[in-house]
């Protein structure tokens, strides 16, 4: 699948703001089944620089500050991207959970050591006992890890309530587990965390949609658990799939913390209004690159 | 009192089954020890006593403090320090210093280990939990450039001495480790109360060390420029070690920052200043990592830089520590340090750590549960709030309780033997007192290598049964002393390089801020003295005091000031006196209101403790006695007419011994200039709003209102020496307005802040005058042409004039501020899905 993806940010604010910060995680990551055909990211008004790096966990993010006075600030960034299917994985030919849980962290396994990094606590990611047992119900002894996640990311998706502004980001995982909805990045938050309760490892991954799913009409997040052999497995309880050629990957890390699309610190402002927007179409094969170029604004070109 | 009850003949009992490190096994001194216990001895308790009273003014005197997190009793304690040192012999030195170095050394490879290609976690040597689920480990900060691979340049460890005079190293202080300015302060104090003990036993002296500091600083930049220009890093006059930052900070010469001061622009990090930006070349950092950029760690933090760690992923800037050195701050990596320095280092660990037990392997988990009672429970990564549990101290119940923790969450503990301490003798009340004690020792990256303080900051326990050192938990500090028989080699020709003369070294933006504040608290708590001063005897049950007072006149003024309501001009006098003598009451002691004296002399420390380093320390003994003479109890009510009046008294002599300092002992700085201006702009303000109530309201008595005037303004006595008249308010119009030689006057104080305003940096060279300029010249101007017969004859012009006049000085105050002075916008976190 060919997908050109645009992905606009807008703050508005009711004072001036005098510098902005930011870092942005809206590059799509290049990934054996994933071919980042070409990305540009726009910020209005004129940016100081706008330097590239990896982060931590292999991310492409753009740092960027915006030193004159401003009332908006809008970020842009435009992807075509390919996306290809992976064979797909049997479930039931996946090693029991139990013994993932055994393999994770030890130093003789490289992927068994780095996946251990996704089995703890982090900033969004806490659990009750609550949470834990209702995950055991997926975790039979023996079971095998994929069966597993996939049928506790079919209960999430059944008994929680899909409902777009219920929650932001600040709202816990205890709260969606106790009022029983939240959005996407909920859900997320949920799965992970019902997984590393009981010792497994799981990443939070950032992305887009196409039309037709749910939470297509904002950039959309889902859950990667980590299956020996195999690597990492994506699922989406949002969607109740396992990820094949919907889903656009732009980052992954422990949490929303790790991934945020767009954070920035800005000094003034007062109240502001964020406004967020994500087009994914579909596109017939690779097109000839028309010139995005704004006269305000510089630009950066992967 | 300590002299009071000084016996005459020194005793001193250590404590069963610990170490002394006085007296050996037979009760005599050991053999460093002789020549202090000789001198002591000669001395005898009551002579001793006189010269430790010295020293505790000196202590005083230099403000060293400290502040004691969530203290009711309000921020700052002096430091506690003991006037007898701890002295080592330096065979037993060479121990510990090579211990230190090579923890420094190894310490160092581990984080650049850790923080790139994580072999120690590859090869075994380290479990996983203690760096992935680590809360120091600061993903933001992996492959991060860091010049030379020095990520430690600054380093501690706490050493604790067993019954058997072994030494163990009990902690190590990877992240920003304090104590090194209070070390210095410590040996100061020693070395002037203890002159002949200190020059006989041959001390290792400290100054060499702090060379060394700086140089291998100027090292790490050394390709860049050939001036770095180096910062110290506080999070400002909240932190327990504030003072240290400050005196560090002055002491190496560098300029002392906080987050606010500094910005990032192009990847590269500015110091606001007076003058414009100015580069930072190195950060030395004295706050948390994670609370140094909001941007990439917590962005709830105000206390950061946004954008820091652009700068240095570009290699624009140092940081030392390295971020992210905390990750090392965990009693868990204890236990594999023998094995790690033998694998690293090809070396075995000189000394070891205090025994410890990480209970995520399950085999010390099954040790530690087994052993609680004996054990101190720790959290195995440090958090604010979170203390050590000693077990043998918890009801059955909490210790099952806490066992059920450790055995839910296993990797998120430690414990550790709890070690018999050493102890050594403090002076007490009572005479000598055996404590217990840890000794911090400091090592530094000096260029081409560790080198380690010869001396350390020795902490002491609370009580004889206590063996917590803690200065946040009440217990006390020593000095250091290292022995030595060989000379000390003079310092290197380098490390007196010719500096170059400044006169006008560029000013921290928020240091102008609080200076210019500190003036204006400063005024206002002048002039609402002056003002009660004069109001007070108003109250007393003749209706004249001598100086032509009256009660209405009174009333009437505070009316004016909206401290009274309209209606108690007409109220029977009992009323008004009554009302009266509350409001002067609270006008003098009310810790709420901003228009309180108490609340501003708040403000004055407020302003004030963020410029420790700047201020000289009898500036500091003034300011400290104006809090004094302000105690919180007068506020209650009981403080007899005559006692306010004292007070009163008091304050205003010693905000004028203030401004002689300000004038006869302050260099002519740009900070001098802020304070001045914050004074002169103050008491201009507080002129115009006294003769808007004074004068231009309706007055009964106009006699007595002009004479309160007059007094409240301190020019009596000229306007008597001139005009043998009685009161004509034109006179009093011109003398407190128009004439610029009186210093009480508002044409005196705003002919002053143009003659400063001329003298700040930024001065256009064609002369157009800036705005704030703007805003005085046509005050001042509007002033020396006003016809003040004409204005007192008109009282509704008059309070035209008078605002006219105030409005200019608000407007050249904004236009300042944002000209020159930081703005504190707080920052804040945005994200977006």
């Amino acid at each position: 699948m060919i997908y050109q993806v645009r992905h606009l940010t807008k703050y508005s604010y009711a004072l001036p703001v005098t510098t902005t910060h930011s870092e942005l995680r809206l590059t799509p990551r290049e990934l054996p089944w994933q071919h980042l055909v070409r990305s540009v990211i726009t910020v209005e008004p004129h940016y100081e620089n706008m330097r590239g790096f990896r982060d931590y966990f292999g991310n492409a993010v753009r740092y960027c500050s915006v030193l004159t006075p401003h009332h908006e600030l809008a970020i842009t960034a435009e992807s075509i991207v390919e996306v290809q299917a992976l064979n797909p994985l049997m479930p039931a030919a996946t090693p029991a959970w139990e013994q993932v849980r055994a393999a994770l962290g030890n130093h003789e396994d490289p992927g068994a050591l780095q996946a251990f990094e996704f089995a703890a606590e982090s900033r969004y990611i806490r659990w009750t006992q609550q949470i834990a047992d209702y995950a055991r119900r997926s975790l039979a002894p023996g079971r095998p890890i994929l069966e597993a996640a996939a049928d506790l990311s079919s209960r999430i998706h059944r008994d929680f309530r899909y409902l777009p502004e219920s929650t932001d980001i600040d709202t816990s995982v205890e709260d969606v587990f106790r009022n029983q909805r939240g959005v996407c990045q909920d859900f997320a938050h949920l799965l992970i965390a019902m997984l590393r309760a009981h010792g497994l490892a799981a990443r939070y991954v950032s992305g887009y949609l196409r039309s037709g799913n749910i939470g297509a009409e904002a950039s959309h997040a889902w859950v990667s658990v980590f299956v020996p052999g195999h690597g990492w497995v994506d699922l989406d309880p949002t969607n109740d799939v396992l990820v094949a050629t919907d889903h656009i990957t732009l980052a992954w890390g422990r949490d929303y913390g790790d991934v945020t699309p767009v954070k920035g610190i800005t000094l003034g402002g007062g109240d502001h209004i964020i406004e967020v927007e994500v087009r994914v179409d579909p596109l017939a094969a690779v097109p000839a690159i028309a010139d995005t170029r704004r006269a305000s604004a510089r630009r950066w070109d992967r | 009192m300590i002299e009071a009850v000084a016996p005459t003949a020194w005793t001193y009992s250590p404590v069963e089954g610990h170490y002394d490190e006085v007296l050996d096994s037979r009760g005599r001194p050991r053999r460093h020890w002789r020549r202090l216990a000789n001198t002591m001895t000669r001395l005898g308790p009551q002579q001793f006593a006189r010269r430790w009273q010295h020293g505790r003014q000196l202590i005083q005197a230099n403000g060293i403090t400290f502040n004691v997190y969530g203290d009711p009793l309000g921020q700052e304690r002096p430091w506690p320090v003991d006037p007898i040192p701890l002295i080592l012999a330096d065979h037993e030195w060479e121990t510990i210093e090579a211990a230190v170095l090579q923890r420094a050394m190894l310490f160092n490879h581990l984080l650049g280990d850790i923080y790139g290609p994580q072999r120690c976690l590859s090869d075994g040597g380290l479990p996983p939990e203690l760096i992935f689920h680590n809360p120091g480990f600061l993903r933001p900060c992996h492959g991060l450039p860091v010049p030379r691979s020095v990520f430690l340049h600054h380093y501690a460890a706490d050493f604790g001495r067993s019954p058997d005079g072994q030494w163990w190293v009990l902690s190590d202080r990877t992240q920003t480790p304090s104590g090194l300015g209070y070390a210095l302060e410590n040996r100061m104090v020693s070395a002037q109360i203890l002159p002949e003990a200190f020059r006989s036993s041959h001390v290792r002296p400290l100054t060499r060390y702090f060379h060394e500091y700086r140089q291998g600083l100027f090292e790490l930049t050394r390709t860049k420029r050939d001036s770095p220009r180096v910062v110290l890093l506080t999070p400002g006059p909240f932190n327990e070690a504030y003072f240290e930052h400050a005196y560090l900070a002055k002491y190496l010469g560098y300029t002392l920052v906080e987050g606010a001061d500094l910005v990032v622009r192009d990847e590269r990090v500015y110091l606001k200043t007076l003058g414009g930006l100015s580069p930072v070349d190195i950060i030395l950092r004295r706050q948390d990592d994670s609370y140094c950029d909001p941007l990439s760690f917590r962005g709830d933090s105000v206390l950061g830089v946004p954008g820091l760690l652009a700068a240095v992923r570009a290699g624009n800037v140092v940081v030392a520590n390295a971020l992210g050195t905390g990750v090392l701050e965990t009693p868990a990596l204890s236990g594999f340090l023998p094995g790690l320095c033998e694998s690293r280092l090809s070396e075995k660990l000189k000394v070891p750590s205090l025994a410890s037990w990480w209970c995520g392997e399950p085999q010390a988990c099954r040790y530690v549960l087994n052993h609680l009672a004996e054990l101190v429970i720790k959290p195995a990564f440090p958090r604010f709030g979170l203390h050590p549990i000693f077990a043998a101290q918890l009801s059955a119940t909490d210790r099952d309780d806490l066992r059920r923790r450790i055995e839910a969450n296993p990797s998120q503990f430690v414990a550790q033997e709890q070690m018999a301490l050493s102890t050594a003798p403090v002076l007490s009340e009572q005479g000598l007192e055996a404590r217990h004690l840890v000794l911090r020792v400091f090592a530094v990256w000096s260029g081409d290598g560790y080198v380690v303080m010869p001396g350390g900051l020795t902490r002491i326990s609370t009580s004889q049964d206590s063996l917590v050192v803690s200065l946040q938990q009440g217990g006390g500090s020593k000095d250091t002393w290292i022995l030595t028989q060989r000379e000390e080699e003079p310092l290197p020709e380098t490390a007196r390089a010719p500096v170059d003369v400044t006169r006008t070294p560029d000013m921290p933006s928020r240091v102008a801020d609080n200076m210019f504040w500190l003036g204006r608290y400063l005024e206002r708590v002048e002039s609402l003295a002056r003002l009660a001063r004069v109001l007070l005897p108003s109250l007393s049950s003749e209706a004249d005091l001598g100086g032509g007072m009256s009660i209405e006149a009174a009333v009437e003024l505070l009316i004016g000031y909206e401290y009274l309501p309209d209606e108690m001009s007409h109220a029977p006098v009992p009323e008004q006196r009554r009302w009266l003598e509350r409001v002067l009451r609270w006008i003098v002691f009310d810790t709420e209101r901003v228009n309180a004296l108490s609340w501003n002399i708040s403000q004055v420390r407020r302003s004030a403790r963020s410029l420790k380093e700047r201020l000289s320390s009898d500036a500091w003994r003034l300011l400290n006695r104006l809090d004094q003479e302000f105690p919180s109890g007068m506020i209650s009510g009981e403080a007899h007419l005559l006692d306010q009046l004292n007070t009163l008294d008091r304050a205003i002599l010693t905000l004028a011994s203030f401004s002689g300092l300000m004038t006869e002992n302050m260099t002519r700085s740009q900070g001098w200039r802020f304070l001045d201006m914050g004074r002169r702009l103050e008491r201009a303000l507080q002129l115009v709003e006294l003769m808007r109530h004074g004068l231009a309201g309706a007055l009964t008595d106009e006699n007595a209102a002009l004479d309160m005037l007059l007094q409240i303004a301190d020019s009596g006595i000229t306007y008597r020496m001139r005009y043998y008249t009685a009161m004509q308010a034109d006179l009093v119009l011109d003398l407190l307005l128009v004439d610029e030689a009186n210093p009480r006057s508002v044409g005196f104080q705003i002919q002053q802040l143009a003659v400063h305003l001329k003298r700040l940096p930024g001065q256009d060279p064609s002369g157009r005058l800036p705005e704030e300029q703007q805003h005085i010249v046509k005050a001042l101007t509007a002033i020396r042409l006003c016809k003040t017969n004409e204005l007192s004859a008109d009282r509704e012009e008059l309070r035209d004039f008078l605002d006219s006049v105030r409005g200019d000085l608000f407007s050249a105050s904004t236009a300042l501020s944002s000209r020159y002075l930081s703005h504190l916008t707080s920052t804040r976190l945005l994200a977006s899905a």
